[in-house]
């Protein structure tokens, strides 16, 4: 095996990927826009000293197409690292925040506060609802003391079901225009509503929540074989996993804020780039949320042109690409020990 | 390094899984934990360790009771390699024993003696495995690498939980040569009480939580005892090269 290459050789390409694929996805769609447009209307709201553009078109970039963009990458980096810290907690590689409900629970909570007309605290309920799928699933998943694989999984599906029909059930009744399609946008996500605020929500929680994984990145490495010898490693083991456990939840409720539960982008994303990386989290997480942003952009990109003028929700899309991932990991795992 | 084991017990599910140990194990030796299953070894390793607070006594390093020692200056004196080592994350040889320096590791990851991996793979004479990927290894090879982790955190006292399961004969020798030869003061629960005899300095044997007997295994590792802790019927005979004991286990005979 060759040594591997260095983070910042990989963390520099993946700014590279973001920034290119910012400036071209914004350019795709109706309406014919150049990457020159996009960069001098970015330019220009920044305060730098370029050409005008006409006003539709910086409209477009500005208003319309970029904050949508700059949501997708901050969701897709987030549900990145919500993926690979949640693997190495559970010491699952099926573990994701989709897999096992704390995203269905973050909309039940959201879709709840809605309906009640207090969209300030959409967030904060987003995170309490993510919070209590957790406990919900980590619950029902224990037996004595140990977390299977298996059976974490199988609660994730069970607390995802029941948290999916509460959304549905409270959108269902609360709902006067066009019910089906707002179920289905919590249910499997859509970035069609972002604005800047959803930018800034986003933004900050993959932020903040970021750089306090990246610095507990040594202690998530101690998990590797096991919480008795993490705790021979000098970690404090359940206050590391709760403490990281809520984290993930409150990035995780930021989201679904923000997107609804799109699925799959943190249990692919982790696997994905960890044959780059390597499994040491300090490399892993900063390469996995730059992939996870590209990804998702590309895919909200496909979501919304590919019928135009029809979007999809991303989620669909999140899911034909991650379903087959998913199936190649169990295959690949047949006889390992966490299946 | 000194241990001293002063009274130590604890209960585990209300039972005195291990119940007022007193002992002290030799500096820089191997010492053998003995004892049928369910004799609480591996609850006194984690007592050792300062892994779980005991409930009466104390487990005392150098006179400090381990479990008032800080998380991370513990795990730079003392290893404890578990009974299975599993893990799910694709790592390499070098990668598991770097996970040995965590308790060196400043906030930012970063080792101040980026040295000790290669050291610690050299001395469990596992460097010709450092790229290999942990999977790909065989019994033997992975309680070397897993030695190697334990060496790399510098530990003062090594614990081995049943380091010789799953491993073949030679692989078996090996490993407890290379502890007993290591000069680091460790406590190694065994199974077999040949290995025991042959490589130990000291054994401690363990009996429903309490301490049945502790010295040289030739003092130790009588019939009598035999009969009492195990419940089978053996002899004792001096190995031809060794001098050490070897146990000849029998059925027991009818009159019983």
């Amino acid at each position: 095996m060759k040594a591997r290459t260095p983070l910042t050789l990989l963390v520099l390409a993946g700014l590279a990927a973001l920034v290119v694929t910012i400036l071209v996805t914004v350019t795709i769609g109706p309406a014919d826009l150049g990457v020159d447009e996009v960069a001098r209307s970015i330019g220009g709201h920044l305060g730098l000293p370029v050409d005008a553009v006409p006003r539709l078109h910086d409209a477009i970039v500005w208003d319309l197409r970029l904050p949508r963009v700059l949501t997708a990458a901050a969701v897709g980096a987030g549900l990145a690292i919500a993926g690979a810290v949640m693997q190495s907690l559970t010491r699952n590689p099926l573990a994701d925040p989709y897999l096992l409900g704390l995203s269905s629970g973050a909309s039940l909570g959201a879709v709840a506060v809605l309906v009640v007309g207090v969209s300030l605290l959409l967030p904060v309920a987003a995170f309490a609802g993510a919070l209590l799928a957790l406990v919900a699933t980590l619950a029902l998943a224990r037996s004595g003391s140990t977390l299977s694989p298996g059976r974490t999984v199988l609660a994730g599906l069970a607390v995802s079901q029941m948290a999916a029909a509460g959304t549905s059930f409270v959108i269902f009744w609360s709902s006067t225009g066009d019910s089906y399609r707002e179920i289905l946008n919590w249910l499997l996500g859509s970035l069609a509503g972002a604005t800047w605020a959803s930018v800034a929500i986003a933004g900050i929680a993959v932020v903040v929540v970021g750089t306090v994984l990246v610095l507990s990145a040594t202690r998530l490495d101690a998990f590797a074989f096991g919480d008795t010898s993490a705790a021979a490693l000098g970690i404090d083991v359940d206050r590391t996993r709760w403490t990281l456990m809520t984290v993930v939840a409150l990035l995780t409720g930021a989201m679904v804020a923000v997107s609804g539960a799109i699925g799959f982008v943190g249990l692919i994303l982790p696997h994905a780039v960890s044959s780059l990386t390597g499994p040491a989290h300090r490399r892993l997480l900063p390469v996995a949320a730059l992939s996870g942003a590209v990804f998702l952009i590309w895919a909200d990109t496909l979501a919304r042109t590919v019928f135009d003028p029809r979007e999809l929700p991303v989620g669909i899309v999140t899911a034909l690409i991650g379903v087959p991932v998913f199936a190649f990991l169990l295959r690949r795992g047949k006889g390992a020990a966490w299946t | 390094m000194d241990l001293t084991l002063d009274g130590v017990g604890t209960r585990l599910g209300g039972r005195w899984v291990v119940d007022g140990i007193d002992a002290t194990p030799p500096s820089g030796h191997l010492t053998g934990l003995l004892g049928p299953n369910g004799a609480g070894k591996t609850t006194l390793l984690r007592l050792v360790a300062g892994l779980l607070p005991p409930e009466k006594g104390a487990v005392l390093v150098q006179d400090v009771a381990v479990h008032h020692l800080p998380r991370k200056a513990r795990a730079r004196r003392i290893a404890l390699l578990e009974q299975e080592s599993t893990s799910t994350v694709p790592l390499t040889v070098r990668e598991v024993v770097s996970l040995g320096r965590i308790p060196y590791r400043s906030l930012w990851g970063t080792d101040p003696d980026e040295a000790a991996v290669d050291r610690a793979l050299v001395s469990a004479r596992a460097d010709h495995l450092a790229e290999r990927p942990w999977s790909s290894l065989s019994g033997g090879e992975r309680q070397r690498v897993q030695i190697a982790r334990a060496l790399a955190q510098e530990p003062e006292l090594l614990l081995l939980d049943e380091p010789t399961n799953h491993l073949d004969v030679s692989a078996q020798l090996s490993l407890l040569a290379f502890v007993r030869d290591l000069g680091t003061t460790t406590v190694a629960a065994l199974h077999d009480l040949n290995l025991a005899a042959a490589f130990c300095e000291h054994v401690l044997v363990l009996a429903n939580g309490h301490l049945a007997a502790a010295g040289h295994p030739r003092e130790v590792l009588t019939p009598a005892l035999l009969r009492q802790v195990y419940g089978v019927e053996a002899d004792i005979l001096e190995h031809p090269r060794t001098g050490r004991p070897v146990i000849a286990f029998h059925e027991p005979t009818r009159s019983e």
